[in-house]
């Protein structure tokens, strides 16, 4: 077993680890406090293929796999955990699915503008009154002529306000329970669909959350993603691709945690001698490096197995995202810890992890739900 | 337009210790991370420009060990086509005339229209590779430059000279530039030229191939040699002042009262 | 007898300061080695040069020609190899300048004479030569041996300090050789362009360097300075990043400054900054790095993090400046 990384995969962690240090993590505090959308950034990241990594290059992206994807955004994550959601999304919530399920017109007419961030993309599955219980979603589409009434809202979706192309799910037949949902690519400027307020939440602040509200929004037929009652099946399929990318999102928080406590440690001085020789301190290192390296190999386990074609890894998956996010708010906890009094600061950066860590037991499944997914792997015996 | 630029692989030092070794004429290198020489990056990204504007190819050429291959890899993703390792056990502790004699062998071979080397060697701070090279290739050469610009066959080069005056001059080619950093905006390598790199080659020619001889490389062949190392003298030193930022403010706040500087 | 070469160095008019610095350095040697000193000086009407050049040296050897009215490294190169027909100096010093840096190597390798460059120190031992230079930004020295004991040295500028000899040494003029044209010619001169702070006339300084990590937090150090009614500054890799123009940046390749006071925060004190600022009257140093080249320049020190330490100092100034 070779747990070496490719030539080539080392590369791209140097060039993401190098864009985010120089780019990125001047802007992380202050996008956090405004809650701007880090346009600049987006678009030079997207030269760079950042925004398509698993869009085929005849479509505009970097053609590459799912391990090369949890790379760039655990490098990302580790200095702005906003912008590595935004990038997450983009990838495997939205290019990937249409990639997956969508048709070759589909694929011309939105990989492309996603995988240059000529538009974002968003998936609206949450509800306002549905999370977990994805069969008491409330949308519905109505197949009318040539085109689909969409009703709805969906509640909580990161880059809401920004997005162009949004991918998103509603019951075409409420009759046939969860095979009755369908999903929908919903670009912006579709009339009767409209966004809400940009959300005000603890963390992941500059992702332009908000509501995605369809008041009986005019969908072309066209625009169906795969068939009518599949869109449960492709729900459950791009989740269990996206948490792979969740998991790495929260392995690089952690390890920015990780990597700014050890360097804290090592310049406070308390009772005479660094802080770095104290048991107590140490003890909180060694439990976070050792957590963070046993979620990042789950991580990347997930990814291989996804790359190597295997049809069914939501194990895999839900494993790592549920560890990899358990492991994060552990670390930022410690990491705060470490810091002491400065770590309550908003003059350092490990308050903003700690705020940005919360959502990573509750998005893209909670850790209940990754927990159910993984128990009933194992009882079904795969 | 064939560009040939000559890179090297430095150990980063700014913010790291610097540790004289057992042998006190080198330094303990296990814990210090490397890149690609700072004004290299430049001198790379500008062969890169030129070629994107002329076209032709650009060839990475670099004096190191297998670990050399990271820099030179990087260097084809930012743009390289071909890249050139030269290596032999033999070369350790080559001086300057020495690395550029290699260098010049090697590009015996290769036909060029530019070469393009950084100013200075952040590890070393010698500035005379570049020169030298130029020297040994019989081929005219401009220092510091912050500004190329090409026209048929002729070379505009700006040299920065001290206090921000600048030296216009003009060489036909082949010529060579030893390029200043700040002279343009180093790009990131994109995936898709990441990818690309993987297939893109670095040939590695050993003292055999470049048909030279072990006594006139590495530190048999130097005329000059580092015979020790040692942090400089604690001349005027600093008086330190202590305690918390709080503490140490005061005390200067008060130095700079009795100075009559508030 | 043997000789020791200094070349001179002079652009637009001037005689460089270097010259003469090696020239003192020059002399020391050569009364050691018991051999001559000599200036060479290749310009074009440049009698005054040779006259001031001469009560610091033996002997000055002059070449007149139009061709050597301005730098031209290959034209510098074939004088000079010319010149060593009459006898191979021991050792040959030329300013580590930008212009030295331009025609020592080539130099090096047309006499096959042995280069050390940016030398701050060069002594004899016997029969051995050895230079002293820095490495890894300053943190080191180096001693380097000329494994002949001859060669070229580049010297570092403001290394030794100058002083008059009272010599009065011979002025011999040299036959300018003929040859191949140069390949390279030269243009022009370009001027830095006047920026919209002449930094050179402020009385305080507060200048900024790769400790400052991001753009964004010049505002910090912006804000000391204003409270000290001083101009801000920076190194070079503040400049190469787009963070200040030009014409605020002090070393080799920018401006030099002798301020009343010179703050310099999270600047390491690499030579080619520190050369700029120097002159200062008084010099603070803030830099978290204790080993920090800068300390050994700096009349006061700080070792912290600039973070914490600026915003508490700008503070202080501004309350007692109220009070």
């Amino acid at each position: 077993m070779d747990f070496e990384l490719t030539q080539d995969q080392k590369l791209i962690q140097d060039m993401v680890r190098r864009f985010a240090i120089n780019e990125l993590e001047p802007v992380a505090a202050e996008i956090d406090r405004t809650r701007e959308f880090p346009w600049q950034n987006i678009k030079k990241m997207a030269e760079l293929g950042l925004l398509g990594v698993i869009v085929p290059e005849q479509y505009g992206g970097a053609g590459l796999d799912f391990l090369s994807l949890a790379l760039v955004i655990e490098e990302i994550s580790k200095v702005c955990a906003s912008t590595g959601v935004i990038v997450a999304v983009n990838n495997s919530l939205v290019a990937y699915p249409i990639l997956n399920f969508g048709n070759g017109d589909q694929h011309k007419k939105y990989l492309p503008l996603l995988a240059k961030a000529e538009k974002i993309g968003a998936i609206g599955l949450t509800e306002p009154n549905a999370g977990s219980d994805v069969a008491a979603f409330e949308s519905t589409a109505v197949l009318e002529g040539d085109h689909y009434r969409l009703n709805g809202t969906k509640r909580f979706i990161t880059n809401g306000r920004e997005a162009g192309v949004c991918i998103v799910f509603a019951y075409t037949d409420k009759s046939k329970g969860h095979r009755g949902m369908s999903a929908f690519v919903v670009e912006d400027g579709t009339p009767g669909f409209s966004k809400g307020e940009h959300e005000d939440l603890m963390g992941l602040r500059s992702t332009g959350n908000c509501e995605l509200i369809f008041e009986d929004a005019r969908v072309p037929k066209e625009n169906l993603l795969g068939e009518e009652g599949q869109g449960f099946k492709i729900a459950m399929h791009t989740l269990d691709v996206s948490r792979i990318d969740i998991g790495a999102q929260a392995v690089g928080i952690a390890q920015g945690a990780l990597d700014a406590a050890v360097k804290y440690a090592k310049e406070r001085k308390a009772f005479g001698q660094s802080i770095s020789e104290f048991q107590f301190i140490q003890g909180m290192l060694a439990e976070m490096a050792t957590q963070i390296m046993a979620a990042r190999l789950l991580v990347y386990h997930a990814a291989v197995v996804k790359d190597r074609g295997v049809p069914r890894f939501s194990k895999e998956s839900s494993m790592a995202k549920w560890f990899a996010s358990e492991t994060c708010m552990n670390a930022v906890r410690m990491a705060v810890q470490v810091h002491g009094g400065y770590g309550y600061s908003k003059d350092y950066a490990v308050e903003r992890f700690y705020r940005d860590a919360k959502v990573m037991e509750i998005y893209e499944g909670t850790s209940e739900i990754q927990k159910v997914v993984i128990a009933r792997s194992l009882l079904q015996g795969t | 337009m064939e560009i040939v630029v000559c890179v090297k692989r430095v150990p980063q030092t700014e913010e790291a210790e610097v540790i004289v070794d057992s042998s006190g004429a080198d330094i303990v290198k296990d814990r210090l991370t490397y890149d690609m020489n700072e004004s290299d990056v430049y001198a790379l990204e500008e062969a890169v420009l030129l070629k994107e504007k002329f076209g032709g190819t650009v060839t990475l050429v670099s004096i190191g060990p297998q670990e050399t291959d990271d820099v030179l890899r990087m260097g084809l993703a930012k743009g390289g086509d071909v890249a050139l390792r030269l290596w032999d056990p033999c070369f350790v502790h080559s001086d300057g005339y020495v690395t550029a004699s290699i260098l010049a062998r090697a590009m015996k071979e290769i036909s060029f229209d530019l070469v393009l080397t950084g100013c200075i060697a952040t590890d070393d701070g010698r500035s005379q590779v570049g020169g030298m090279l130029a020297g040994l290739l019989g081929i005219p050469h401009a220092s510091y430059v912050t500004r190329v610009e090409i026209e048929e066959r002729t070379v505009t080069a700006h040299s920065e000279l001290e206090a921000g005056l600048i030296q216009v001059n003009r060489m036909p080619m082949p010529a060579l530039l030893t390029i200043q950093t700040g002279i343009n905006e180093p790009r990131y390598a994109s995936l898709i030229s990441i990818k690309r790199a993987t297939s893109k080659e670095i040939r590695v020619l050993t003292m055999d191939d470049l048909g030279l001889e072990e006594a006139t490389v590495g530190g048999m062949g130097s005329t000059t040699r580092i015979m020790k190392l040692a942090p400089p003298e604690v001349g005027k030193r600093a008086e330190i002042l202590k305690g918390t930022p709080e503490q140490v403010s005061d005390t200067l706040t008060e130095i700079l009262k009795k100075k009559g500087m508030i | 007898m043997s000789a020791i070469s200094v070349l001179a160095e002079h652009r637009r008019g001037e005689l460089r300061d270097v010259t003469f610095e090696m020239l003192v350095r020059g002399r020391e040697l050569a009364e050691k080695r018991g051999a001559a000193l000599i200036a060479i000086l290749l310009g074009h009407q440049v009698d005054n040069f040779a006259q001031r050049l001469s009560e610091y040296a033996d002997r000055v050897i002059l070449v007149d020609h139009p061709d050597l009215i301005h730098f031209n490294p290959e034209i510098y190169r074939k004088v000079l190899t010319s010149l060593t027909k009459n006898g191979r100096p021991v050792l040959v010093l030329i300013g580590h300048t930008a212009f030295g840096v331009d025609v020592a190597p080539g130099l090096s390798v047309d006499l096959n004479l042995a280069l050390v460059t940016d030398c701050v120190d060069i002594r004899f031992e016997g029969d051995q030569l050895i230079a002293v230079r820095q490495m890894y930004g300053g943190k080191l020295n180096a001693e380097v041996s000329f494994a002949e004991g001859e060669g070229l040295a580049t010297i570092r500028p403001g290394s030794c300090a100058v002083r008059p000899l009272g010599l009065h040494g011979e002025i011999v003029k040299a036959d300018y050789p003929a040859g191949e044209p140069p390949r390279r010619e030269f243009v022009h001169y370009i001027e830095a362009p006047p920026g919209e702070v002449d930094i050179t006339q402020a009385d305080v300084i507060v200048a900024v360097g790769r400790g400052l990590k991001e753009k964004a937090n010049l505002s910090i150090v912006e804000e000391l300075a204003s409270s000290l009614g001083g101009v801000l500054a920076c190194s070079r890799p503040i400049v190469d990043a787009g963070w200040l123009p030009k014409d605020r940046q002090v070393g080799s390749s920018g401006k030099t400054v002798k301020p009343k006071l010179y703050i310099a925060v999270g600047i390491s004190g690499a030579f080619q900054h520190v050369t700029g600022m120097k002159g200062s009257d008084t010099i603070i140093a803030i830099n978290k790095d204790p080993n920090a080249p800068v300390f050994n320049e700096a009349d006061y020190g700080i070792v912290e993090d600039l973070f914490k330490v600026v915003p508490v100092l700008k503070g202080k100034i501004v309350e007692l400046r109220s009070s």
